[in-house]
């Protein structure tokens, strides 16, 4: 009786140290390893680009921390949000739905995974520094990626960088040999 | 029960030890799963390359680099490297330096016994040697589809999705710096991306020194977009930039700058030197020489 409690207690021993190493494994993953990026999570705070932008006189580059100065636009945080959105903005009775939405909201409520293949340099800064706006990319009124994804090709980089597109903005001519923008 | 209080705080602690020493791991988890060659089959790589070293190159004696003579060269810029052979003793650590740098994929067991190795920096006789980036650059004539070009700033850039495989530029480089994907290293469990800055190749694309070009390339963007009052895009000379290698020479014998920059250390390091190139290249205007004693 008393053996095969010893046994039992034993083989619960062994239990549980394999129970600490897959634990701990997971565990450690969970805080060092990287955190999954989710392609894109629209839809979880009802966004209109023509409620920002121009109409209130805000720059892309408010949200789009990046567009300005770095290779990536980037997506807006929750922070960013909050820095207008911590007092009711409007009388609109959206705005109530509305903080109900932040509020549940996650820290990062928008990614954007970049369509760009690893062998393509684009750096949004440059094109910002050299005078392109957004909007001549992205358009005008927020008709999003009007130059995006499936849109956008080598063809509509080279175009302008030859000088044939955008005449009327008087850009300067821009690099067109390969390793200007492939590597 | 069996488990009593002092056994259950036991396990606790152990969970909390091997977690802590799981997460202060230095082999990235992908490593574990074991579909990634370790860091160490790289450096063992290197040692193998380095234990059957090539006959020396025949060096003769060149001018200084100066503009290059392509249509719609830069009168600013064309980057370059020269190689001390008198402070260089062989060690290699440029070699593993380029490799992690540029994803560069190891080789099947043998290709590496016949010295076959993807390696951009080859030890010949005991120096290293990659590609010259000729200024005149005989591979790139032959190439059919245009995916081995020349940049206005002196690099023979290799653009990998152009290329069809023909390896025409292979046959036609007169000292063999350009290497072949004839595996598909990726699918092998070969290949390893060290750096995010630098694509993986894909079988039947050919390779070679870039110079670096990516860390060019990301200096330039990041001149553009720092712009302070006074200075305009076109004065990026490339200041600053070390290429891997350059950096990993523990004896500070590659020497990376822009032969059209006086205040390039290249310049500098240069001016009472002799300079050096094989012979094959001599005549077509290299970028990256060999350099020994003083004038
Ligand atoms: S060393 Fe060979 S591969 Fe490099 S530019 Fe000259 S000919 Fe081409
Ligand atoms: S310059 Fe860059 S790519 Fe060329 S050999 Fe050195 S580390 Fe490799």
């Amino acid at each position: 009786m008393r053996r095969e409690k010893e046994k039992k207690s034993r083989l619960f021993k062994w239990a549980a140290i394999c129970f600490a190493v897959v634990f701990s494994f997971f565990l450690a993953d969970f805080l060092m390893g990287e955190p999954r990026v989710p392609e894109r999570a629209v839809g979880s705070i009802p966004f209109d680009h023509a409620l920002h932008g121009d109409s209130i006189g805000l720059d892309c580059a408010a949200c789009h921390t990046g567009s300005r100065a770095s290779a990536n636009a980037f997506m807006p945080s929750k922070a960013d949000c909050m820095d207008c959105h911590r007092l009711p903005l409007t009388e609109n009775p959206g705005i109530e739905t509305l903080d109900s939405v932040l509020a549940k909201a996650d820290d990062r409520p928008w990614s954007h995974k970049r369509h760009l293949p690893d062998h393509v340099v684009f750096h949004h800064g440059v094109h910002a520094a050299a005078g392109v706006a957004c909007a001549d990319c992205h358009g005008r009124g927020y008709m999003q990626n009007r130059y995006g994804a499936e849109l956008f090709n080598m063809q509509s980089c080279l175009k302008c960088h030859r000088g044939e597109t955008f005449k009327e903005k008087g850009f300067k001519p821009a690099a067109t040999y390969c390793a200007a923008c492939h590597r | 029960m069996g488990m009593d209080r002092r056994e259950f705080i036991k396990s606790c602690s152990l969970v909390a030890v091997m977690g802590l020493l799981f997460g202060c791991r230095k082999i990235p988890l992908e490593e574990l799963a074991g579909d990634l060659p370790s860091l160490k089959r790289f450096e063992d790589e290197v040692k193998l390359a380095l234990s059957q070293a090539k006959k020396s190159l025949d060096l003769v004696k060149i001018p200084t680099p100066g503009a290059l003579k392509i249509p719609g060269a830069s009168t600013l810029n064309r980057f370059g490297m020269a190689i001390d052979l008198d402070s260089c003793d062989g060690c290699g650590k440029c070699i593993l330096a380029c490799n992690l740098e540029n994803n560069v994929p190891l080789v099947p067991n043998e290709d590496a016994a016949r010295g076959r190795f993807m390696h951009w920096v080859d030890m010949r006789g005991s120096a290293p040697f990659m590609c010259a980036h000729c200024g005149n650059a005989p591979c790139e004539r032959v190439c059919p589809t245009g995916a081995a070009n020349h940049t206005p700033d002196g690099l023979s850039a290799m653009m990998y999705k152009r290329c069809t495989g023909s390896r025409f530029c292979g046959a036609n480089c007169p000292v063999q710096a350009r290497k072949f994907n004839f595996n598909d290293a990726q699918k092998l469990g070969l290949a390893r991306q060290f750096n995010r800055e630098v694509p993986l190749r894909d079988k039947g694309v050919m390779e070679k020194c870039s110079l670096c070009l990516h860390r060019l390339q990301n200096d330039r963007l990041k001149f553009k977009t720092s712009l302070t009052v006074g200075e305009t895009a076109e004065e990026w000379r490339g200041r600053g930039v070390k290429t891997a290698c350059a950096e990993a020479c523990p004896k500070n014998a590659i020497i990376f700058g822009n032969w059209l920059d006086e205040k390039s250390p290249l310049v500098k390091l240069t001016k009472n030197r002799v300079l050096y190139a094989p012979r094959e290249l001599a005549d077509l205007d290299p970028s990256v020489v060999f350099m020994r004693g003083r004038r």
